[in-house]
């Protein structure tokens, strides 16, 4: 073991372990409860360049021969996680104060960071688990409504579900192969035994499970709903783009063919469907974006089809797209005293009125959302599309963009309720601050850069 | 300069106005106006200059740009002006700074957000007809979707929530299986030449086996046909007409329909040859009842706009006729109506507009003796009137008459060879024309002449802004109407390219069968 590479290689990681351990000190000596949000966001710009780094000088290095390893292509999924946080912790300060707050947030953001590196099933189940635990607390932390204690509780029943799913699964691949790599995942997808399926099964279903996939979404709406605008907007990006980046890790090297495919397929397939679907119904913005994550989940699964190397290509830019959109979304979203009625739709009513910058910046992240060109989720969309044509599955590519179509309408509904609603007379007036403000650029920026100049991003696989 | 730098100012000029009118200040209503204005016009000069110098007898693009865009994917930044989008480009470039013109009065509820979105939909449009590539193509078609959805949606009539989201859910569930036919298309002839691209030149060289073609064009085809639109996908655009502000339908009467038809031109035909000529029969027969439905439709109308919006469909019909026709007589004279009616129903959707304003009616009955009270409306109502029947020396006339040639031409072989349908449909297709005297001639009648009546009388007459809008519509329709054969020239060579290749040099329609 190389002392040096050890460093580097986790550089991210450190960085942002030592700003946890800063912010732990901190609470201790009761510093000003502002440092901790300063503390926080150094700590991620600092994690974010030298992920930035590790990917631009093509760093590759694997200090825990067989279970941690570092490539160009995880360094930049680490950074796109990394950077996705610090527009969230910019509009976080608002509502939490407390440093548990960003501790929490920074080891969630380690936990992500370790299983985009791991090559060993252990190391990514510690990485899953170190992601979603602290969530469980971030739900419950802000207590806006009584049924956010009932949202985390059905959150953490679940998440533990998902968790012993998962270790069952690696057990009976174990037991099968007697090897804990990653690799071992990619043999059973291509046995026909027994064991070696089940195992297959149980570790997809885990993972269906934390992205929200249908029939294991029942989790998602009363979660978004229940937890404050930072946490939903952290939930419905970072912890979603870690799971799939877990996933990736499982099928990067594994070809999805028959007949594994039609368990692969038709469960995001349903996901598309009924997200989007249920979504019409929403009367309360986070619940109607709850369902919004589970179609996109459904995408970003399908984006796993076939064998080409297009795969991480197309999951990351989704990934990265969908994160900067949804986070946008809810930096600019008008925030009241009052959750519950802010966060009904009808608040969005005239918004354009009022507040014509938050309006349009909204109206970017829904249209991009629903996937229509110009925006860069048309590009993403066409991307997972053209995997699945390009693997053959013609049926499910069009079913799939069918499925997409259906979403189009709730997401012009927000236009509508926001551009051509009149207000009514009980909105929260819903100032804008100066931090969301900065948050919102900083998500604008690169999006901009992405919508014209998507190259930039793809050809760096 | 070289000259395709010239194109390129052409396409991102309305993109640099959008920009700067989000940069003027608040409230400075008039300013937006007129920089809006000004960049339509400078616009409109450069399309000017660019059609001048436009030659027609030379194939391929002109004043081309090729550059790439996403590298990996084989797509590229490639626009050009070519025979079949030429006179397109024109048309949108002629009606840009009339719509604003139009609008100057009709618009006070977020005046800048408006001028954006007219900008942002004249970029679109221009850069659906300029792409030469499928992904650019697809990205602008889509693109025009979000301001038409703002502008109906926001500026329009009552139940204009209802008309809009009609309109764009209608053309997205066209485009979402369009979308999936282009990306299939890529992937086949990547697999059988080896390299992946959206370069248009390119792609209409695959060969692709008929079934496949069949599938792929029917995908294209009913995105193509929402748009025209074509019977029957046609009943979101009675109401998205009727509830568009004045704005909203010109645009969509001028421009947009037309994105339908040039896109059976430019794609549908072109890519697919084989499977194009065995659904003609099916395209042709669609293609004339939408020409008789539209215009028994138009004759039961009571309110003007409808009238205009049914006319529509119908003389969109005649395009698709003369396209399907696959005659170079039908064919060019498909071109000339596109333009023909883009001018005449634009002009006649502003006139509308402009007795809205004064009155807040548009139902039929409402009016009577406009001739005497508004003598200068009058004529220019009439003068569009009589060019939307087609009468000869408007520019209706060439469209209709070279369409209806050029059927009976494609008819004729086939009618000897036993195959009486092209024959029946171009007979059918004739009655249009006396339909379409009947309804216009009938609206004229009835709301220009007999007792004078009007609400809000007395009114006052076109003012000089108005004037000179439909100075502008009314020369152009006499001059392409007198001297088509300079339009006719530049289209020419493109026209018989199309032919030969989806006719497939001698096949003619019938023998398809």
């Amino acid at each position: 073991m190389n002392w040096y590479d050890v460093v580097k290689a986790m550089l991210p990681e450190h960085l942002l372990l030592a700003g946890m351990v800063i912010l732990l000190t901190l609470e201790i000596l009761r510093g000003r409860p502002r440092d901790g949000f300063v503390v926080a966001f150094l700590a991620l710009a600092a994690a974010a360049a030298a992920a930035l780094t590790l990917h631009m000088e093509g760093y590759t290095g694997a200090p825990f021969s067989g279970h941690f390893s570092v490539g160009p292509d995880a360094s930049l999924a680490k950074f796109a996680l990394i950077a996705l946080a610090l527009p969230v912790v910019l509009i976080s300060r608002d509502d939490f104060a407390e440093t548990r707050y960003y501790v929490l947030l920074l080891a969630s953001l380690y936990g992500a960071c370790l299983l985009v590196s791991s090559d060993s099933l252990p190391t990514l189940f510690l990485g899953l688990e170190l992601m979603s635990m602290p969530v469980y607390a971030l739900v419950l932390l802000a207590q806006l409504r009584a049924d956010s204690a009932e949202a985390a509780l059905k959150y953490l029943v679940l998440g533990g579900t998902a968790t012993a799913t998962f270790l069952m699964g690696v057990a009976l691949l174990y037991g099968w192969s007697g090897s804990m790599s990653t690799a071992v995942f990619a043999a059973a997808l291509g046995s026909s035994d027994t064991l070696p399926v089940a195992g297959v099964v149980l570790v997809v279903a885990s993972l269906f499970l934390k992205a929200a996939i249908v029939p294991f979404h029942g989790w998602a709406p009363d979660a978004y709903e229940g937890a404050s605008v930072p946490v939903t907007a952290f939930m419905a990006t970072i912890i979603k783009a870690g799971v799939l980046f877990a996933a990736l890790r499982l099928f990067e090297t594994a070809p999805v063919t028959r007949p594994l495919v039609d368990v692969l397929a038709v469960l995001p397939l349903v996901s598309m469907i009924w997200g989007n679907v249920a979504a019409i119904r929403q009367t309360s913005f986070r619940r109607m974006i709850a369902y919004s994550s589970i179609a996109h989940a459904g995408y970003l699964f399908y984006a796993l089809l076939g064998a080409g190397p297009g795969r991480a290509q197309a999951v990351v830019f989704y990934v990265v797209v969908y994160g900067i959109m949804n986070v946008l979304a809810f930096a600019v979203l008008p925030r009241g005293t009052d959750d519950e009625r802010s966060d009904r739709l009808e608040s969005l009513q005239g918004l354009y009125q009022r507040r014509p910058f938050a309006a349009i910046m909204l109206g970017i992240a829904m249209l991009s959302l629903a996937g229509l060109p110009p925006m860069p989720g048309f590009v993403a969309k066409f991307l997972v599309f053209r995997n699945v044509l390009a693997a053959g599955y013609t049926g499910y590519a069009v079913l799939g963009l069918v499925a997409s179509y259906l979403g189009i309408y709730f997401y012009l509904r927000v236009i509508q309720y926001m551009f051509m609603n009149p207000a009514t007379a009980d909105q929260p007036a819903g100032h804008p601050r100066r931090l969301a403000l900065a948050a919102s650029l900083l998500c604008l920026a690169p999006a901009i850069v992405l919508t014209f100049f998507p190259g930039w991003l793809l050809d760096r696989f | 300069m070289g000259e395709a730098t010239w194109l390129n100012w052409l396409l991102w000029l309305p993109a640099l106005g959008m920009v700067a009118v989000t940069a003027l200040p608040k409230g400075r209503d008039s300013l937006v106006r007129s920089v809006t204005f000004g960049c339509m016009v400078l616009q409109f000069f450069i399309a000017a200059i660019l059609y001048q110098r436009f030659d027609g007898t030379v194939a391929g693009l002109q004043f081309a740009t090729d550059v790439p865009w996403i590298r990996d994917w084989g797509v590229g930044y490639r626009i050009g002006l070519d025979g079949l989008n030429v006179l397109l480009v024109s048309l949108t470039a002629f009606l840009g700074p009339l719509v604003v013109a139009g609008a100057w009065n009709a618009v006070h509820k977020d005046v800048k957000l408006f001028h954006v979105m007219v900008l942002f939909i004249q970029f679109a449009m221009l850069g659906t007809f300029l792409a030469q590539d499928l992904f650019l193509f697809y990205v602008f078609w889509e693109a025009m979707l979000i301001p038409m959805f703002l502008i109906i949606g926001l500026w329009g009539g009552e139940r204009r929530i209802y008309a809009t989201l009609k309109f764009v859910l209608y053309t997205a569930f066209g485009s979402i299986l369009m979308l999936a036919a282009l990306i299939y298309l890529v992937l086949y002839t990547h697999g059988s030449s080896g390299y992946m691209t959206f370069d248009l030149r390119h792609l209409s060289g695959s060969q692709l086996p008929l079934n496949t073609q069949l599938w792929l064009l029917s995908a294209f085809a009913l995105s193509f046909a929402i748009k025209v639109p074509m019977f029957p996908l046609h009943t979101w655009l009675p109401d998205a007409h009727v509830e568009a502000p004045t704005t909203g339908s010109v645009i969509l009467a001028g421009v947009l329909l037309k994105m339908g038809t040039y896109g059976f031109m430019k794609l549908g035909f072109p890519l697919f040859p084989e499977a194009a000529r065995a659904m003609m029969p099916v395209i042709m027969s669609l293609a004339v009842i939408s020409i008789v439905y539209g215009a028994c439709l138009a004759l039961v109308q009571t309110d003007i706009k409808k009238i205009i919006a049914y006319s529509s469909i119908s003389h969109l019909g005649y395009v698709m006729l003369g396209l399907a026709s696959l005659d170079l007589i039908g064919i060019q004279g498909a071109i000339l109506q596109m333009v023909s009616h883009g001018l005449v129903a634009g002009g006649l959707f502003l006139m509308v507009g402009m007795i809205y304003e004064r009155t807040h009616s548009r139902a039929v009955a409402d009016y009577g003796g406009l001739a005497r009270m508004l003598p200068v409306f009058s004529v220019f109502f009439t003068i569009l009137t009589l060019a939307s029947i087609g009468l000869p020396t408007t520019s209706g006339f060439a469209g209709e008459f070279m369409v209806l040639l050029g059927a009976f031409n494609a008819a004729w072989p086939a009618h000897l060879a036993g195959n009486d349908l092209p024959l029946t449909l171009a007979v059918i297709a004739v009655s249009g024309v006396v339909l379409g005297a009947l309804y216009m001639l009938w609206l004229a009648q009835r709301i220009l002449f007999g007792e004078a009546r009007a609400p809000h009388a007395p009114l006052t007459d076109l003012n000089s802004r108005e004037t000179a809008i439909l100075v502008a519509i009314v020369v152009a329709i006499f001059a392409i109407g007198l001297f088509p054969g300079d339009p006719l020239a530049k289209t020419e060579l493109a026209a018989s390219e199309f032919q030969q290749r989806v006719a497939g040099g001698t096949i003619q329609l019938g023998s398809a069968r």
